[in-house]
């Protein structure tokens, strides 16, 4: 892959960098989309996401049987098992999409986590978009 | 006496399980035989094409199209009745969303015709030869539609003015449908004549729906288990696309014992109802914290069939539309 793949990263407000100013965060990655919570992410949301051209989705969600609102997280990790079904029966590898549950109010390891995303979807090279 | 109104109903990629629709409108069609002229129903009456090109711009009332968009030859009958219909309405869950052939997207094209031209158990063919679009033939050439790369639906291709869903759609509708264009007293363009609100609604099982909808353990196949014939499929834990698709088809389906497959595509509003029903499935999927979603998710025989059964050519991934020069645009 000759361009820096594009990741679109998710984060959830209550576990992820919100002692931190948003604008520094978003040097990490120009597509951090901070959300209420993961459980608010919509499979059409992640879909939409790899159709308009993303190489893959990051999603940065609080720890387990630590949401906010219950259990959006725990939600998010069964959505993301159906999901990925659909995206491999496309052609699109599994591994495209992860989730993180953990927590990390500063953000310090957000820049860290893009990276190492980005770096494993340069070994998985460009997205095959034969069936999209 | 004035002139009947002219209908053409006409069929692309289908099975004739519309056109069997239109056929148990029963006495009905009696009805619509004296109300309108038929001008073109290729299954039932001996029609050609030509007669169909011999018509005037808009010179027919309307045009009743079931089927699916794969060939060069349904481009070609599609684009000639939208010219010559002045109202199209898409009939059938192929036309209305690309139906089940739909699913055919999922492969591509080449590896389709290597396996049912080559590879499939009942064929000798050690030369791999495929079908052509053009074939010399004793000084002529024969022609053959071109076979795309992709399955459209009707309204990817040609603009349609309204949709009766359903595979296959009931006959109550397609009377209504017809009713309602002779009566001139038809909504704006664009809309499905059924009804807008969800099948849950108006299943007759829904009264044994849990005030709190919860699914425990392994999702089952219909055929796996005795389902109760009252009770709430999802809440036995077998899969129903009620949820997610549009009410309308009388709950045939759902009569007889077997649990919704989502032929009515989605409720308005739902552009993916595939993703639609993943997420309502991960918030009833009661599997616990600790417990292993991915073991009660792996239940599911062939999520994706189950999720886009009669939708993937209208989905978010599966979307593409045809151009006039023939040209796949995302």
């Amino acid at each position: 892959m000759d361009d820096e793949p594009k990741l679109v990263c998710f984060s959830c407000k209550f576990g992820w960098g919100y002692l931190t100013k948003q604008e520094g965060l978003k040097d990490a990655s120009d597509f951090l989309m901070p959300v209420e919570c993961s459980g608010k992410l919509d499979a059409i949301h992640l879909l939409k996401v790899f159709k308009e051209g993303a190489d893959g989705i990051l999603i940065l969600a609080c720890e387990e049987e630590h949401c906010h609102f219950q259990e959006g997280n725990f939600r998010t990790v069964k959505m993301l098992y159906l999901l990925k079904e659909v995206l491999q029966a496309h052609g699109i590898e599994k591994d495209r999409v992860r989730i993180a549950l953990s927590l990390d109010p500063e953000g310090r390891s957000i820049p860290g986590r893009i990276a190492q995303m980005k770096k494993s979807l340069m070994a998985l090279g460009p997205l095959n978009r034969t069936l999209l | 006496m004035a002139k009947k109104p002219k209908v053409a109903i006409c069929w692309l990629g289908a099975c004739g399980g519309c056109d069997e629709a239109i056929v148990d409108l029963n006495e009905g069609l009696l009805d619509v035989a004296e109300a309108v002229s038929i001008e073109l129903w290729p299954v039932a009456m001996d029609f050609k094409y030509d007669h169909l090109a011999a018509f005037g711009k808009d010179e027919i009332a309307v045009g009743l199209v079931s089927g699916h968009v794969r060939n060069s030859e349904h481009v070609e009958v599609a684009r000639l009745l939208r010219e010559r219909c002045k109202l199209i309405i898409g009939l059938g869950a192929c036309a209305c969303f690309g139906g089940t052939p739909g699913m055919a997207n999922l492969v591509p094209r080449e590896e389709i015709l290597d396996t049912v031209y080559v590879k499939a158990p009942s064929v000798v063919n050690p030369e791999g030869r495929l079908p052509q679009v053009e074939t010399p033939w004793e000084g002529e050439t024969l022609h053959l539609p071109e076979f795309m790369n992709h399955v459209y639906a009707l309204n990817q291709v040609i603009e349609v003015d309204y949709f009766i869903p359903g595979c296959s759609p009931p006959p109550e509708l397609i009377h209504n449908g017809i009713r309602a264009v002779l009566a001139d007293d038809l909504p704006p363009k664009g809309s499905t004549l059924a009804p807008r609100k969800a099948l849950c609604e108006t299943c007759p099982r829904n009264k044994t729906k849990p005030m709190r909808l919860e699914i425990h353990g392994p999702i089952r196949r219909i055929h796996e288990v005795e389902a109760d014939p009252e009770t709430c499929f999802l809440a036995e834990g077998i899969l129903c696309m009620g949820p997610a698709t549009r009410t309308g088809c009388g709950e045939t389906c759902i009569r007889t014992n077997i649990p919704c497959r989502g032929c009515f595509g989605p409720t308005p509003g739902v552009v993916d109802p595939g993703s639609r029903f993943i997420s309502s499935l991960a918030a009833l999927l009661k599997v616990g914290t600790t417990g292993n979603p991915e073991a009660v998710m792996a239940s599911i025989g062939d999520p994706v069939g189950y999720l886009y059964r009669f939708t993937h050519p209208v989905s978010t991934l599966g979307e593409k539309r045809l151009s006039e020069t023939m040209e796949e645009t995302p």
